[in-house]
């Protein structure tokens, strides 16, 4: 997707991969896969992997005493706190900015403003996305040109964040107002107020038009669309849809705390999906060598994409520059609404052309995507909207993608997860469950005539991504995902309220994800064995919260034969963890995870060679189980604490054991989910009900099922806010409606329906013991399959999200 | 000013400024159990109980509760000696970025104390405002109603020792606050 030449074709990958001369099309993308040398134990030989282990930091988490961002304040008794002075103007000019009063409120160590010596002028992308990001450079740290209520304007550091705060509400901004405009598609007109000048944005991307006020314009397709359309006697369908501005709503807000540390280095402990992003991207900001950079990143209460960014970390860095200082800034709740990052609402247009016996011939998606008034994540999330949900339907001969993202003066969007999955997922799964419907097909037949099976070839997924970009599919679950989600949902026995205006139905969507970012990805990790047979593993994979450092140890400690406890992790230290491009694309168990099985083996391999010395015998011979090197051969065996202290104090030869591992892969495997809800509708006021959601999803091998389940669960109660929640609303100043969690309406507990979550196992040869993703393909599905309940329900359609009340019942009275 | 505290079975004099809520000064004398998650008191994640009964510590002004009994997530169990609610927790993998659970553990907690046989929807009325993003509340609910279990008489409890409840909902499992990593 990057329209980067040079990107690297780094493949540092599964050894068996085949590669020669003149790659046969098959050779690159084989259907038997050198399986053993991935996964060489069989689920029933497991120790660690596909068991339940506790989650390291559970205890930790459950007591309290976990530290995220804002419990490292204490350890700086001369810590100053942050606030910042946002846009109140959609848009416009600063002339000029008065912090006198400001400066002289005691505590006040500083004021910065967009013309202040420690504030870079360069431009960036908040986007955390790899080098160079496939996101416009079109913002500074403080902002001189505004372009929507809640850009930074100035900054100020004080002794507390009370003194802070009054300190913000005295500074005077003067502005030079423009006009604006808020709505998409008014601000694709050549006549709509223009929120950048050409010259305003560095790095830009494909298909930009900032005269229409577009930052990009992709498109894709394989075979002939139009002639497919066109043909005689198909059947052509076109619906559109309609998706909310979603926030992350993580519960801990966006935090980050600065300082320089005694060697003079830049320190950043701060909630972020992506420290070595963060690092590079500061680096670049405020022209400092990398390597003085360090981003540490502590327990992160949520990250959801919303931490896929680097949102809030230069603030607080250019105040410790300006004070001297360390300084944490916290966003606030109303700041996470209104100036962090949200979903990308979109318009999507969807099109097929489908023959008499309901074979479709073409499918066509169009999305519009509100990118708010910068272009992070812009041009990646719109592509996605395609390039995830549609390769589902990987036997249709003819498809096509096109989307144009544009600006407005709105809140930042960004990455989320689903990443444009959920939004291209609503589009196709309704319209394909209407045509089913209209054509009088089964729609379970009807999609499963057309679906993913394993060995084909998805020519879909390499629309976007150019040639090559096709991928094999080597594990799929499809089938039995409806087959057990049917059953879990209770598809063919449903009982009709007694009432004859309440009436049940039950949707159903499915959807593919990806695994990490095929060919633009990469995790390392390093193993230390101590002398008593203990481990320290170093990982750049970033544990959000999801249970990614569990995940680690436990590949871990079934590739050294030891236990969870011997293996002590840790993450996301750019000075001390080997480098990662961070949390995102579902990628971290399947890159990251893959990393820390390479280290954990080469770890190994020189342990069975010590082993090898000590017992006499062939390494070959040698297998690790229980803490022990052992022979099945002789029966007899040395416990790694005998390796660990005879490498270390060995009296003839020496060794430090030390495994190392870096992955990187052009594979991107889909994992599958099928989504069931079931509705009860009252047809009297349009008022509705969720009883019950089910989903099933195949993500290959879960290394650690209680948790994969926790993923799954939480993807899809995020998946019903999309369908039932208005999100962030905007006025007809683009500014955001909503400034607490109770106006934004984020589900409760007993708004959530009951949420079952079904494991469909499957064995993904590319990805460690088998394991593929499971976080973001759950996000996806229940703004379709509510939609389609309602649909089976009471026969209206609610093509805009969220399905409310109002829109079933006016739907209702236009039947 | 300064105000007189019982925090977690310790008496204690803390300096208050005047627009202190009770989060603000429990976090700054070292109780960084308690989260905070919103400005407004909605969120649930700064929940302690005061006096027995449960609040969210940052709507509370501070100079309001001079001479109160708070009791923080601290006071609970530690990590080698889980309160039932908290190993429940842990068995169900209930936790994600952890960051709504200390809240909604204290929550469960006063919930079991007057109800120690509810229904999964007594359980999800009493979780209502502990918002959290991570779990869709499915795992949470199961490990209250597990926890419930547990902590009836013949059950598991015995090995564990946290689980003092008098029917004010506190117990008296002493705690030494906050302490590093
Ligand atoms: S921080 Fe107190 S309830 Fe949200
Ligand atoms: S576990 Fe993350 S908010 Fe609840």
């Amino acid at each position: 997707m990057s329209d980067d030449p040079n990107d690297p074709q780094t493949d540092g990958g599964t050894a068996s991969k085949p590669t020669s001369e003149e790659p046969q099309e098959f050779e690159e993308h084989p259907l038997e896969w050198d399986e053993s040398a991935n996964n060489n134990k069989a689920p029933g030989e497991r120790k660690s992997v596909s068991q339940p282990a506790e989650k390291f930091d559970d205890r930790k988490l459950v007591t309290g005493q976990a530290k995220y961002t804002a419990d490292y304040e204490e350890r700086f008794p001369d810590l100053a706190h942050a606030a910042v002075v946002r846009s109140e103007v959609p848009h416009g000019r600063v002339t000029a900015i008065d912090t006198t009063e400001a400066e002289e409120l005691d505590g006040v160590y500083a004021v910065l403003t967009p013309w202040s010596d420690d504030v870079p002028d360069a431009k960036y992308t908040s986007a955390g996305q790899s080098y160079p990001e496939p996101s416009p450079w079109d913002m500074n740290v403080l902002n001189e040109h505004v372009r929507y209520i809640g850009d930074p304007i100035a900054a100020v550091a004080a002794e507390d964040a009370t003194t802070a705060a009054a300190a913000v509400d005295t500074i005077e901004v003067e502005y030079e107002e423009y006009d604006h405009v808020v709505d998409p598609e008014e601000a694709f007109d050549e006549d709509a107020p223009q929120l950048f000048a050409d010259d305003e944005v560095e790095n830009k991307i494909v298909g930009h038009d900032y005269d229409r006020n577009r930052m990009s314009n992709i498109e894709g397709e394989i075979g002939d669309v139009d002639a497919a359309l066109e043909r005689e006697n198909a059947h052509v369908h076109e619906t559109e849809w309609e998706t909310i501005r979603q926030s992350h709503a993580q519960i801990e807000k966006h935090t980050s705390l600065a300082y320089t540390d005694e060697d003079d280095r830049k320190v950043l402990i701060t909630s972020t999906q992506v420290p070595n992003h963060t690092r590079r991207q500061l680096a670049h900001l405020f022209d400092i060598p990398i390597r003085d950079i360090r981003v540490k990143k502590p327990r992160v209460g949520g990250g959801f994409g919303g931490k896929q960014a680097m949102v809030v970390e230069p603030i607080p860095l250019a105040l410790s520059l300006a004070t001297d200082r360390p300084v944490m800034y916290e966003a606030s709740r109303d700041e996470e609404f209104y100036a962090m990052r949200s979903r990308h609402p979109m318009k999507v247009r969807a099109r097929t052309a489908v023959t008499d016996d309901g074979t479709i011939e073409a499918i066509a998606l169009y999305a519009l995507s509100n990118t708010g008034a910068y272009g992070s994540h812009g041009m990646t999330v719109a592509g996605n909207v395609g390039s995830k949900p549609m390769p589902l339907y990987s036997k249709v001969p003819n498809a096509r993608f096109e989307a144009d993202i544009v600006h407005t003066n709105t809140p930042q969007t960004g990455a989320m997860r689903g990443y444009g999955a959920p939004q291209g997922t609503l589009a196709l799964e309704g319209h394909l469950d209407e045509v089913a419907r209209d054509l009088d097909l089964d729609p379970i037949e009807f999609r499963r005539q057309h679906y993913m099976e394993v060995g084909d070839l998805d020519e879909i997924a390499g629309m976007m991504g150019g040639e090559g970009a096709e991928r094999r599919i080597r594990s799929c679950g499809l089938d039995e995902c409806i087959e057990r989600g049917k059953e879990a949902i209770g598809w063919d026995d449903l009982e009709q309220p007694s009432e004859p205006h309440r009436h049940r139905g039950i949707g159903m969507a499915l959807s593919a994800q990806g695994t990490g970012v095929a060919g633009d990805e990469l995790g390392a990790a390093q193993i230390m064995m101590n002398e008593d047979g203990s481990f320290h593993l170093q990982v750049g994979g970033v544990d959000i919260g999801t249970g990614a450092d569990t995940a680690f140890i436990q590949i871990a400690s079934e590739v050294l034969g030891c236990d969870e406890d011997d293996i002590i992790v840790k993450s996301s230290d750019t000075d001390n963890t080997p480098f990662d491009y961070g949390a995102y694309a579902s990628s971290t168990t399947y890159i990251s995870g893959m990393a820390v099985k390479k280290a954990a083996e080469d770890a190994k391999e020189r342990i069975l060679e010590w082993a090898s010395r000590m017992l006499d015998e062939p390494a070959e011979n040698l297998e690790t189980r229980d803490g022990e090197v052992y022979s099945e051969e002789s029966g007899e065996a040395v416990t790694l604490e005998d390796v660990g202290y005879e490498s270390v104090y060995g009296h003839d030869d020496r060794e430090h054991i030390l495994g190392k591992g870096t992955h990187s892969t052009e594979e991107s495997p889909p994992p599958f989910a099928a989504q069931f809800v079931d509705v009860t509708v009252d047809e009297q006021t349009g008022e509705f009900e969720v009883n019950k959601l089910v989903v099933a999803v195949d993500c290959g091998v879960a290394i650690n099922p209680g948790m994969a389940e926790g993923q799954v669960e939480g993807a899809n109660h995020m998946s019903f806010e999309m369908a039932v929640s208005e999100g962030i609303t905007v006025d007809e100043q683009g500014r955001a409606e909503v400034s607490d969690f109770d106006e934004y309406g984020l589900p409760s507990a007993t708004e959530t329906p009951p949420i079952e979550s079904i494991l469909i196992e499957t064995h993904e040869p590319t990805g460690p013991f088998g394991a593929k993703s499971v976080a973001e393909v759950p996000t996806n599905t229940v703004p379709p399959a509510l939609s389609n309940a309602i649909r089976e329900a009471v026969d209206v359609r609610i093509n805009e999200m969220p399905v409310t009340a109002e829109k079933v019942k006016t739907a209702l009275d236009e039947k | 000013m300064e105000i007189e505290l019982t925090i977690n079975d310790e008496s204690t004099t803390v300096a208050v400024e005047s627009d202190d809520d009770l989060a603000t000064v429990l976090r700054r004398n070292g109780y960084k159990g308690v989260k905070c998650g919103c400005d407004s008191g909605v969120c649930g994640a700064s929940k302690v109980f005061v006096d027995g009964e449960v609040k969210m510590a940052c709507g509370v002004d501070a100079r309001n509760v001079d001479g109160a009994e708070i009791e923080t997530i601290e006071a609970l169990g530690t990590q080698d000696d889980l309160h039932p609610i908290q190993e429940a927790f842990v068995d169900h993998f209930a936790v994600q970025c952890g960051f709504c659970i200390p809240g909604m553990i204290i929550e469960a907690k006063s919930l079991l104390a007057n109800n120690p046989d509810p229904t999964e929807a007594e359980v999800r009325q009493a979780i209502d405002d502990n918002l959290c993003r991570c779990t869709g509340y499915q795992k949470p609910v199961e490990a209250i109603l597990d926890a419930a279990d547990r902590m009836h008489g013949d059950r598991s409890v015995a090995a564990d020792g946290g689980s003092r409840i008098d029917s004010r909902g506190t117990d008296d499992t002493g705690h030494d606050g906050d302490s590093d990593e």
